[in-house]
């Protein structure tokens, strides 16, 4: 069976994303915009669930 | 000792993995050579979403903390002068909240009072009342801030001058708390 890299190139943008708003988070935490600090920090948790998605949609399609 | 041919082979038949044999490779490890393929490395790549996301939980927290109040800093009030030995137009250095946290306290009109920590936010020097310009001057750098406000005019410094909170009571000035500093 010809192996996908599908599943690697989505979770790769996820973790991307998840880094990026990690960073985010710092850094609204030390602008003091705790509002946007914690809409990011929810955004990053539900992050987590989707990429665990990724994981088992390509490990079920394997 | 050199053992027999025979020998060898019998011991490749035993079943064992690897089986035992006398060469000098034995010790070159092989183990999880081949653990991280793609599915191992998707695995990573999930746990490594899941790190993050739990690294965001302690900033989320603090936020929350800092939205809520709880983290709000109480300080003790204290007296800072007399209304009769302040004139109008004149300032007051004081200390506060800590015997080293050096401040001024500049009275604008009869009950017009601001005070704020005079460490200059450039580079600390010492910020002194300037009654013929009306404002507030860092002679290091020529910094100036708004005597109103706290906010710097000209100069180097960028951010505005911690306020400390005041209240007027039995003819005298006292502190009662210190706004933030700005980063």
């Amino acid at each position: 069976m010809k192996r996908s890299w599908r599943g690697v190139i989505y979770l790769a943008l996820v973790l991307f994303l998840s880094i990026i708003v990690t960073q985010q988070t710092v850094n609204a935490y030390f602008y003091e915009r705790y509002q946007l600090v914690l809409v990011l920090c929810v955004i990053n948790i539900l992050i987590f669930p989707l990429a665990l998605l990724i994981y088992r949609k390509e490990r079920d399609n394997d | 000792m050199e053992r027999k041919p025979q020998e060898r082979e019998s011991k490749k038949e035993s079943g064992s993995v690897p089986f035992p044999e006398d060469n000098y490779t034995h010790n070159i490890r092989k183990a999880g050579e081949r653990k991280l393929d793609r599915r191992g490395f998707m695995k990573m790549m999930v746990g490594a979403a899941g790190i993050f996301a739990v690294s965001t939980l302690p900033w989320g927290g603090l936020a929350a903390k800092e939205l809520a109040g709880i983290g709000k800093r109480r300080y003790e009030p204290a007296k800072i002068a007399d209304l009769n030995q302040i004139g109008v137009g004149e300032a007051v250095e004081f200390a506060y909240p800590g015997k080293h946290d050096s401040a001024l306290l500049v009275r604008l009109s009869d009950n017009d009072f601001r005070a704020y920590q005079n460490a200059c936010t450039h580079l600390k020097c010492p910020v002194f009342w300037s009654k013929e310009q009306g404002e507030l001057v860092c002679p290091c750098h020529h910094g100036f801030f708004d005597v109103k406000t706290g906010k710097p005019t000209g100069g180097p410094p960028q951010r505005p001058l911690p306020e400390i909170e005041l209240k007027t009571e039995q003819g005298a000035v006292f502190a009662t708390g210190v706004k933030r500093y700005e980063t």
